[in-house]
């Protein structure tokens, strides 16, 4: 049973595919929240956690940082496997949703 | 907080999991479990797990909050999905990312570790050991007599388990509110998830928490500090306070045992071997489910989950204990009615809430319940000259509902629809709604929704975020309180009427929220005069 008919939030998201040009905050958002919060938190990561902040960071080098991750010219093997799967709309949504955070 | 000693849901799991995997080869070479133990000499895997995963995970290798990890439940497992898990955490749940907190040798260590060590007996921890692990870290003569802090009654105060993202560490935390500004008024650092905060009924400055892994914490509210701590147990939620403020019982899941300690000084003063005979018949060593004290007598009622009983624990002499056998299979929470005399307790197994009279000592009725009853703490009102008592569930049904139960004649009055799983109603005398919130694992388990005590119908959902659960009204019953929780990170505040959103408080991994006015309204949702005899 699925009940994702009932959030407004998943029908954006979906609704988002390669051929919108401007970012996204709501699909940003949820994917922050879905994927990206694990490690990096919203606003900041968990207390003790040896992973970078996000939020309020400058989204060009945050836009940079996932196309590197993505390309693996920059290497990590946990940002690798994660920038792999998104496209560059979810890199947009994700870099104007962090970005535009009050950390 | 849901125990899933027993139920393992993998679906949400392993498909986070397979994204990863699919995502790039580098995990996919399973080689290392060829030549993994000679990697791994000079790790001490045991002392890693106590020490990173027992508070969830048992120290007994059993389950706690979250699934057991051992030889039999692993059996077969990829050591590369696991190592996987370990590493980048389980999303949607309480399952931290250990990347980077531990090395990639250290990790392939625990996998071993775990797939080849069976669940442990039951470790001791007896009267001694506690005895022992009592800490002072206050003189309580030279605290001030008044709040260091403004606010108008203590019962403003809401208290938050803030349970840090590792379940331990900086981030665990008691967090107090006060719900009328919404402002942090102190927190009490608790060095593993704080799980259950109750309050002194009688003399209102002193609060207690109790963490994932069995620590007491007495703590002066005026001052905002822990005076004391005792370990009572390894794991377990159980924790009470009895009416005259006197006595504390808590419980524990390992070992299998429950003791009555001494609210002032949080000295042990009797411990209680938690065994007897099931419903089944078998006698059983038993786990400590809820413990309450009722404003309705000096007694302690305790649920021996797995014996399927309720002993009734007498606070004079020597503490004797009325046993109440055959209340149901795999009992859990329970709350209170009719001025703390009756007793509402949910059977998981069996999909029934039972009704005990505490005087009589006996039942009164099994209650349909939907399946796998989760009172969380319960709620009743009183509408239209009935007092309805509101039942959450949380196990996986073609029809997920919330039971009505007419709590003076004993039956339920209706099974309203809901979005998924249930684990914890909130309800006000002054506020129009019962909250419940949805913990169906996926992204359902954003959503409260509000059920209104007359119609008794869903009226609205809210979106909260996050993993949404443990509503609470402040004690006014003007605003809501919710948990949005997991990695959501903050609680979130409603006006209770318009249901609008009027503030958002930044915390790690908030769970359990408990207003001081639980002191004055025995169960959620009834009114203060409810349990004056
Ligand atoms: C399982 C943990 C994990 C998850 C989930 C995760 N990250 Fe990361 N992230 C890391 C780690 C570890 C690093 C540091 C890597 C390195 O050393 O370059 C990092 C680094 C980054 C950086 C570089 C920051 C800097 O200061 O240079 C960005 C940007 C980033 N992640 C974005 C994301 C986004 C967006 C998501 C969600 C789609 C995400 N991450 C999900 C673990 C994670
Ligand atoms: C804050 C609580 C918490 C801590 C601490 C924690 N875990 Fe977990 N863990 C969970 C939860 C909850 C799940 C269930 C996740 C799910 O249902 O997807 C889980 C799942 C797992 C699983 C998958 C189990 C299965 O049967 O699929 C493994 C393996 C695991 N944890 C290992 C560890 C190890 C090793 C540590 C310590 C280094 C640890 N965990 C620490 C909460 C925790």
């Amino acid at each position: 049973m699925k009940a994702t008919i009932f959030f407004p939030l998943v029908l954006v998201a979906l609704s988002v595919s390669g051929s919108l040009q401007a970012a996204n905050l709501f699909a940003g958002q949820d994917r922050a929240a879905n994927v990206c919060a694990q490690c990096h938190g919203i606003h900041k990561p968990a207390a003790g956690a040896p992973f970078p902040s996000l939020a309020g960071r400058d989204a060009a080098y945050l836009k940079e940082a996932l196309k590197q991750y993505r390309s693996k010219k920059r290497v990590s093997e946990i940002m690798n496997a994660i920038a792999g799967s998104l496209r560059d709309n979810d890199i947009d949504d994700l870099v104007a949703y962090y970005s535009k955070l009050k950390p | 907080m849901k125990i899933i000693k027993k139920t393992i849901n993998q679906t949400i799991l392993s498909s986070a999991i397979s994204l990863l995997l699919t995502a790039s080869n580098l995990y996919a070479a399973d080689h290392e479990a060829k030549d993994t133990q000679k990697a791994h000499e000079g790790v001490n895997a045991h002392k890693l797990f106590e020490e990173n995963c027992a508070s969830c995970h048992g120290s007994d290798h059993g389950g706690f909050i979250a699934p057991a990890l051992n030889a039999a439940t692993l059996k077969g497992r990829s050591p590369t999905a696991l190592r996987t898990i370990i590493m980048t955490g389980s999303f949607d749940t309480l399952m931290p990312p250990f990347y980077g907190k531990l090395s990639d040798t250290e990790i392939r260590a625990l996998v071993q570790h775990l797939q080849t060590t069976p669940k442990l007996p039951n470790p001791a921890w007896t009267i001694n050991d506690m005895k022992a692990s009592l800490k002072i870290y206050a003189d309580e003569s030279k605290l001030p007599t008044k709040p260091t802090y403004q606010l108008g009654s203590l019962d403003d105060l809401i208290g938050v388990a803030a349970r840090g993202k590792y379940g331990r560490g900086e981030g665990s935390k008691a967090v107090f509110i006060n719900s009328k500004t919404h402002q942090k008024i102190g927190e009490i650092k608790t060095g593993t998830a704080a799980h259950i905060i109750d309050y002194n009924p009688v003399n209102q400055r002193w609060a207690y928490i109790k963490t994932d892994t069995a620590e007491i914490f007495k703590v002066d509210l005026y001052t905002m500090q822990a005076v004391r701590s005792i370990k009572t147990g390894y794991n377990g939620p159980g924790l009470g306070v009895s009416r005259d403020g006197k006595y504390i019982m808590a419980g524990s899941f390992v070992p299998h045992n429950a003791v009555i300690l001494d609210a002032n000084t949080l000295e042990p003063l009797k411990t209680f071997e938690l065994e007897g005979v099931d419903p089944d018949g078998k006698m059983v060593s038993s786990d400590s489910g809820m413990i309450i004290g009722t404003p309705f007598a000096d007694i302690f009622a305790i649920a021996l989950e797995n014996a399927g009983q309720v002993w009734v624990v007498d606070l004079k002499g020597d503490f004797p204990v009325t046993k109440i056998t055959d209340v149901g299979r795999h009992l859990h929470d329970a709350f209170l009615t009719h001025k703390g005399r009756k007793l509402m307790i949910a059977a998981y197994d069996d999909s029934k809430v039972t009704a005990i009279d505490l005087q009589e000592r006996k039942i009164i009725k099994k209650l349909d319940a939907g399946c796998v009853p989760h009172l969380g703490g319960g709620a009743a009102v009183k509408v239209d000259g009935r007092t309805l008592g509101f039942g959450t569930n949380f196990g996986s049904c073609d029809k997920t509902v919330v039971s009505v139960w007419d709590l003076d004649k004993m039956e339920v009055v209706k099974q309203i629809p809901v979005l998924g799983g249930t684990e914890s109603p909130a309800a006000h005398a002054n506020a129009p709604y019962v909250a419940v919130d949805i913990i169906s694992k996926d992204r359902r388990a954003r959503a409260v929704q509000l059920i209104d005590k007359k119609t008794l119908e869903v009226v609205k959902t809210l979106d909260v975020g996050g993993h949404a659960y443990f509503p609470e009204y402040s004690a006014d019953g003007k605003f809501l309180y919710i948990s949005a929780g997991y990695s959501g990170d903050e609680v979130v505040v409603y006006d209770s009427v318009s249901l609008k959103k009027v503030a958002s408080i930044p915390m790690e991994s908030p769970a359990g929220i408990f207003s001081h006015g639980r002191v004055k309204y025995m169960t959620r949702g009834l009114l203060p005069d409810e349990m004056v005899k």
